[in-house]
């Protein structure tokens, strides 16, 4: 299917969901929806061009308010589909009863941002330590750490 | 009796910590369990503070076999940013190291797979020829491995005529040292027997979990970046996306050889066909604000780089998805309801390249809840004796 | 005279166990490397271990990461006296490009004594056969 059929079956059959559909280069098309309306659109997306392979989750720190991006592949290109949600009330639903591949994703996108996914089938850390401290979110932008100072041995103290 | 083993982070088979925790139930396993971490490095909060051009010595050293891979990807992604356009002979150069990387990478795989079936003289052959490989790489970039031959709109080196011919040479020896090997592990049927019925993963399982690469493609599900979305040359090379039916790691195997085989193919098309001219251009300092999705087609899968730029010269966001990650989920289903002498097998059929995404294994008893620890050489040692049990698998077909 | 016979027994044919602490792989690959027949270490009795209980020199790469800092002083001290580490490629040596992050402690030497360095990025196996050999020579 080509980017023109793809726009144009989202905005006749999901058009009132879909906030706006850019189509910036070949074979990339941006979606943006609003956050109650997530799983409603990536289902109606399944069903009704058959996309069902998530390549990535990101997450992007923005000040006031954070954005995720939900990027898919299809034959012919890929689509993403972005929200955003604000800083204050980090929540967002979980993609897993539609895409159960996407569990890893929102585990990775709960330690580094602190995003808080509801109804997530599986809520453990994923990539980050053991003694890790709780409500340290390493990407969010205001989060900074001290360099742990370094002894050379037979060196300069 | 269910028992839970832990398994990790330090063991000799693979090269990298991983914790594995499993629920096994006498011979077969139950549950798997992966923890992740070992191998963190805090990389994208990392590539913030970095410019443009020292990000991409970064994500060269984000995994040492696929550093290319991760390398391309990123410098695609920011050519697009900053809207310049590598010249021809640049990006036919760049791609010529591409497939080449993926030759000794699916090479080392062929070693690793024999290695952890029992096969030590298939691993000690497959290496030895990873070394003329090896060599030409040496000769284009200088380096056997981590080649910084990339640059922002371009290469940063040239080929000249002898080393062509060397290529070409290098290229000739190795076909037939791959057919030749391909021969031999047809007449040694212990070995096909060995790997036929492991670690099944169907088709629907293998879409509704995103699988990636040789995994996913051993599945016939048909998906292949360099087709799907042909970035730079890959719209003017003859090629095929190569699959397979039998959905174990015998499949995997036989993805693996095909795509090696494509990839003689691709490399010797394009140094034949080498367009004379610049190889490359010169690049700005800074980007506008825009955001770009770059995807390219490593050796173990699809990588996916996101890229968010904000007007100075560093990056406002850098979000790096490696294949292997993509791959976990189908590593349990697959791990399940197999054997305990088939976990190196199976965990070595998806490639994993776990410093592209940390993780650890761990056994974990289920009914009493308690942990063992055991060593992952006698894991070994069973996996190479476990072909005995698998009788009925002994008239296994080399499938070419 | 038994020491003197075990010390020469070590020292003519070291038992290695290789240690990655959260690196690339790359440096990894090159140890494996100098197992295959073009550079061959076994022919100098080298051998590569599978548990620290029998090693006599632990190779390790990569810049350590919290997480797996108390499994490399565990591995440590598991291993027999007299112990010998090589810290190769120069992620172990001070962390190469990963100076700085969050989850890095620095190179090999901030958590365990190393005795060898071997500088490079990654290390050609010619390089980490040089480094065993200048270990044994110090002996």
């Amino acid at each position: 299917m080509t980017d023109l059929d793809i726009i144009e079956i989202t905005q006749s059959r999901l058009g009132d969901k879909a906030a706006e559909i850019a189509n910036p280069a070949p074979r990339r098309i941006f979606i943006t929806v609003e956050p109650q309306n997530l799983v409603a659109v990536v289902d109606g997306l399944k069903k009704e061009i058959g996309l069902w392979y998530l390549a990535a989750i990101s997450g992007v720190d923005l000040g006031d308010h954070f954005e995720i991006l939900y990027h898919f592949g299809h034959d012919n290109g890929s689509l993403t589909v972005r929200t955003r949600i604000p800083r204050a009330q980090p929540q967002v639903e979980s993609l897993s009863p539609v895409i159960p591949g996407a569990v890893l994703y929102e585990r990775e996108l709960q330690d580094m941002f602190g995003i808080i996914i509801n109804h997530i089938p599986d809520a453990r850390p994923l990539v980050l330590p053991d003694g890790w401290p709780a409500g340290n979110f390493p990407l969010r932008k205001d989060w900074t750490h001290e360099r742990t100072p370094e002894i050379i041995p037979g060196g300069k103290k | 009796m269910k028992f839970t083993i832990p398994i990790g982070p330090q063991h000799p088979a693979l090269k990298e910590p991983i914790s594995l925790r499993m629920t096994v139930e006498g011979e077969v396993i139950r549950d798997a369990d992966i923890r992740l971490g070992y191998n963190h490095r805090g990389l994208e909060k990392l590539a913030e503070q970095k410019n443009w051009i020292q990000n991409i010595y970064l994500t060269e050293r984000i995994c040492g076999i696929c550093s290319h891979s991760h390398a391309t990807c990123y410098v695609q992604g920011v050519e697009k940013l900053m809207e310049i356009e590598a010249p021809k002979r640049g990006l036919y150069i760049r791609y010529l190291v591409a497939e080449l990387e993926r030759i000794h990478s699916h090479l080392l795989w062929l070693g690793v797979a024999g290695h952890e079936a029992g096969f030590d003289s298939f691993f000690m052959y497959t290496w030895r020829d990873r070394e003329v490989v090896m060599d030409l790489l040496e000769m284009i970039s200088g380096n056997r491995v981590h080649y910084a031959i990339n640059t922002l709109g371009g290469v940063r080196r040239d080929l000249d005529e002898g080393q062509i011919k060397k290529i070409l040479d290098g290229l000739v020896v190795l076909k037939k040292r791959s057919e030749y090997y391909f021969k031999l592990a047809v007449s040694e049927p212990t070995f096909v027997a060995r790997l036929a019925g492991v670690g099944f993963l169907s088709k629907e399982s293998a879409m509704e979990l995103c699988a990636v690469g040789p995994t996913a493609r051993a599945s016939n599900v048909p998906r292949d970046v360099r087709k799907d979305d042909p970035h730079a040359v890959y719209d003017e090379v003859p090629f095929e996306v190569c699959t397979a039916d039998s959905c174990d790691v015998l499949g995997r195997a036989v993805v693996r050889i095909k795509e090696l085989f494509e990839s003689y193919k691709i490399s010797e098309f394009l140094v034949k066909n080498l367009p004379p001219g610049e190889i490359a251009v010169k690049a700005p300092k800074k980007a506008k604000p825009n955001e770009v999705l770059s995807r390219y087609e490593a050796p173990r899968g699809e990588n996916t780089h996101y890229i968010k730029s904000n007007g100075t010269d560093k990056p406002e966001r850098l979000k790096v998805r490696a294949p292997t990650l993509a791959n976990y989920p189908a590593t349990v289903v697959m791990l399940k309801n197999g054997f305990i002498a088939d976990i190196p097998l199976i965990f070595a059929a998806i490639d994993p390249c776990i410093c592209c995404a940390e993780r650890t294994v761990a056994l974990v008893e289920a009914r009493t809840g308690e942990e063992k620890i055991v060593s992952f050489s006698a894991l070994r040692s069973l996996a190479r004796r476990g072909g005995h049990h698998l009788a009925s698998k002994r008239n296994a077909v080399w499938p070419f | 005279m038994l020491n003197r016979l075990v010390r020469w027994s070590r020292i003519k044919s070291p038992w290695i166990l290789h240690l990655n602490s959260g690196a690339c792989n790359a440096c990894d690959i090159e140890i494996v490397a100098a197992l295959t027949p073009r550079f061959d270490v076994e022919r100098f009795g080298v051998l590569l271990k599978a548990t620290p209980r029998h090693a006599d020199v632990i190779v390790a790469t990569g810049p350590v990461t919290r997480q797996i800092k108390d499994r490399i002083i565990r591995i440590y001290e598991q291993t027999p006296d007299p112990k010998f580490v090589i810290a190769v490629g120069a992620c172990a040596m001070s962390g190469c490009v990963y100076r700085g992050a969050y989850n890095i402690m620095g190179g090999l030497d901030q958590v365990i004594p190393v005795n060898v360095y071997v500088p490079g990025c990654p290390a050609r196996p010619d390089a980490i056969l040089d480094g065993v050999v200048k270990l044994l020579g110090k002996l």
